[in-house]
């Protein structure tokens, strides 16, 4: 039984490939894909999704440059990374002081856009310069 | 490196018209590539010439560096699955995968019948009562019981409804994981190529307009829009397509390098579908123009 | 191939086989009536004693065996007709297994999954026409072997078996128009790449070419003989003789025809018709434009070596035209 099963979003622009890579590190990042995790195999992706297995290949070996996950001939790709760190932790708390910020923006009677667009300002100009590039980041950097 | 398929001035006549002339590609081995192009555009021709069933008129064609008509024992090397999926209708599945093992040197009737009892298709009912989706997946399963180094296969999905076609691609694209086989498929729908060929051969009238791998066709083109009557920006080796409005032009492009950000172009990429567009249009263009004689 | 030849023609074998049973459940009853009822009434030694020569005397014993043929033929002569069915018979095998061999395939675009499996083409087409064509010699062998038996009394009866529709069904002629009728069959198959209008085709062709060799080519296999005798002689054609009468009529003296297929006499001078041979004026005679008898095995080998030349023809004009089918 795979640990993760992937979905193509049909209208996205976003290459196969990479739509395959981000779900994986989405799922480190929230804690579904541990270390030692076996990803689904190659065969299994391009059957259930009906893509060129070349494309599953070419996703995992950009996690595997990442240092995320790691091919063992004939068994399989493992997961050997994490990008959750220690903040997984945290991420419960500050979920839930998050959620009690929420309803003072709405109880302020800012729309669903209003907020998305002030979270968006205040993170650019919290973060520049330059605003974190995952895609491109190595996996360690921001490490355990 | 030996190609899975090479075709060099390849031509087929009938009658007076070619079916397709000068056709020269070639196609590495462990690509899943898609020939795409309108009907009669000389797609099963090709394919038809790739199997041994026809013999060129013209041009040579090479299937793993051996002439396909040079005798059966390049027919172990290659599967085919024609158009319409053709099958003895009166013979069961488990006749056919018999049939196929005694045709065949090398057959794997265990893999052909995995396949189809994975599919829960029934083994002893004439596959003409069978669905046509049921009926491609017996014609898919003979053909890669023979453990082909090149599969072929023209129009597979091009007569199965919706679900009965994403099951037949689920199928081929899990067979082809597991077997590392080169695959050339016909096709005349866009959609969902990009998920599932990573090599492109586009015909049309009977001439190749474009063959590669997927990644260097998209690197090498570019979508630029910008001020009408501007220079074309430095680094264009062809512009494929221009549409013109009052002010606006908007130009897909062949180039080597990116070109460089020239004053008032906006440079875009290029989806697979819009590229192959792109091609069969102008292609068509050209065509209507010889036909009409009347010069660009 | 063989089990896949099985496969795809067992029906068709089986069809045929049970049509063979069918007519030997015809011909065996009757065949035995005929040849007992032949023997019983003394027909056949009578026959056999009036010899193959064309001319013999008059005598009681040749006048005995006349009356004996003529009540033989008006018991079985309607059993004829039967023979023209026997005609027909080797074409429909031969439409039936030929036409579909090729045709059927291109017709349901099967050609195109056998022939890209690990056999190439012409084994294929030479496995599957070997093999059915075995079937074909197979069951047209025991047909003419049969027909022969049982149409042998009634023919000696009524005439030459080098007649037309006798000389048709006997012999070794039948094998090769059934092995002719399916290469011809095969043939069309790979032209008209449709079943039926492949078996239309080699329908109309067979007819069109057995038609024509047997009205315009077998008459001049070799040169017929002539043959002349006296009005007034005792001599009289042998019945028996099994020679085949292209045209016959009575000349006068300088050789003029003047009576054409009549037959006259022989009677002696002093009776009513012998007065009116002599108002014929002198040297008037019957003649006769025949094939002798013994010339039915050399006619039969032509025959049977132009039908096989012709298959050969075909067969290979069939192979070479599958090569660019696709």
């Amino acid at each position: 039984m795979p640990v993760i099963e992937f979905v193509l979003d049909g209208r996205s622009r976003v290459a196969t490939y990479m739509q395959l890579v981000l779900q994986v590190k989405q799922a480190l990042r929230v804690g579904l894909l541990r270390p030692g995790d076996r990803l689904p195999r190659v065969r299994e992706v391009a059957q259930s999704l009906a893509i060129n297995p070349n494309t599953v290949h070419k996703a995992y070996r950009e996690l595997e440059l990442e240092g995320l996950a790691e091919g063992r001939p004939g068994v399989g790709t493992f997961v050997v990374n994490t990008l959750a760190g220690p903040s997984l932790a945290s991420q419960g708390e500050l979920r839930e002081e998050l959620v009690v910020w929420l309803g003072k923006a709405r109880k302020a009677g800012l729309s669903r856009e209003d907020i998305a667009a002030l979270i968006d300002t205040t993170m650019r100009s919290d973060f520049e310069p330059p605003a974190p590039q995952d895609l491109a980041a190595p996996a360690d950097s921001r490490g355990a | 490196m030996e190609q899975a398929l090479e075709a060099e001035g390849l031509g087929k006549r009938y009658g007076r018209t070619w079916a397709l002339q000068d056709c020269s590609l070639q196609l590495p081995p462990g690509r899943v590539a898609a020939l795409v192009g309108p009907n009669g555009a000389g797609k099963s021709t090709l394919l038809h010439l790739a199997v041994g069933l026809l013999k060129p008129d013209s041009g040579r064609v090479r299937v793993f560096g051996r002439e396909p008509r040079g005798g059966p024992e390049v027919l172990d090397e290659i599967g085919f699955v024609a158009q319409d999926t053709p099958l003895y209708r009166d013979f069961t599945a488990r006749e056919l995968i018999s049939l196929g093992g005694r045709l065949n040197r090398r057959w794997d009737a265990a893999l052909a019948r995995d396949r189809l009892s994975a599919l829960h298709i029934p083994p002893d009912r004439p596959v003409g009562k069978l669905s046509g989706g049921q009926r491609a997946q017996v014609a898919l399963a003979l053909a890669l019981a023979k453990r082909p180094r090149l599969l072929l296969l023209d129009e597979p999905v091009a007569a199965l409804d919706p679900l009965a076609r994403r099951e037949f691609m689920q199928a081929l694209m899990g067979a082809v994981a597991e077997s590392e086989t080169t695959v050339l498929f016909s096709s005349h729908l866009l959609a969902e190529l990009e998920r599932t060929c990573d090599h492109l051969i586009v015909l049309q009238t009977a001439h190749v307009q474009l063959s590669g791998s997927v990644d260097e066709l998209l690197d090498g083109h570019r979508l630029l829009i910008g001020p009408r009557d501007a220079a074309t920006p430095a680094g264009v080796d062809k512009v494929v397509r221009a549409a013109h409005t009052e002010r606006q032009s908007t130009l897909l492009v062949r180039s080597r390098a990116l070109p460089a950000p020239a004053s008032g172009w906006t440079e875009h990429e290029v989806g697979l579908e819009d590229l192959v567009l792109a091609y069969l249009a102008d292609a068509e263009t050209r065509e209507a123009e010889t036909a009409w004689e009347v010069t660009a | 191939m063989i089990w896949l030849t099985w496969r795809q023609h067992r029906k068709e074998v089986l069809y045929t086989l049970i049509a063979l049973a069918a007519l030997a459940a015809i011909l065996v009853p009757t065949g035995l009536t005929m040849h007992g009822r032949f023997e019983d009434t003394g027909l056949k030694a009578c026959m056999d004693g009036l010899g193959t020569a064309s001319l013999i005397p008059q005598t009681e014993s040749a006048a005995e065996c006349q009356r004996l043929a003529n009540e033989f033929q008006q018991k079985y002569s309607s059993l004829a007709f039967v023979a023209v069915l026997f005609v027909i018979l080797p074409v429909f095998v031969g439409v039936f297994f030929g036409a579909p061999l090729v045709a059927r395939e291109l017709e349901q675009g099967t050609h195109r999954f056998v022939w890209t499996q690990g056999v190439s083409r012409t084994r294929w087409a030479l496995a599957k026409l070997g093999l059915i064509g075995g079937f074909a010699l197979l069951v047209a062998v025991v047909y003419a072997l049969g027909v022969s038996w049982w149409f042998t009394p009634l023919v000696a009866a009524v005439g030459s078996r080098m007649e037309y529709l006798a000389f048709d069904v006997q012999g070794v002629v039948p094998v090769a128009y059934t092995l002719f009728a399916l290469a011809l069959g095969v043939f069309t198959g790979t032209y008209w790449r449709r079943v039926l209008p492949a078996m239309g085709v080699a329908l109309a062709g067979f007819t069109v070419v057995r038609g024509g060799i047997e009205l315009l080519a077998r008459p001049r296999y070799l040169a017929p003989k002539e043959l002349t005798y006296s009005l007034l002689s005792t001599d009289q054609p042998n019945s028996a003789s099994g020679d085949w009468i292209q045209s016959h009529g009575v000349r006068d003296g300088s050789g003029e025809l003047i009576m054409p297929d009549a037959r006259m006499g022989p009677c002696p001078a002093e009776s009513a018709c012998g007065q009116e041979i002599q108002s014929l004026g002198p040297g008037a005679h019957q003649w006769q434009l025949y094939q002798p008898g013994d010339r039915f095995w050399l006619f039969q080998g032509i025959e049977t070596g132009i039908f096989l030349a012709l298959t050969a023809l075909l067969i290979v004009l069939a192979l070479r035209r599958l090569r660019t089918l696709a």
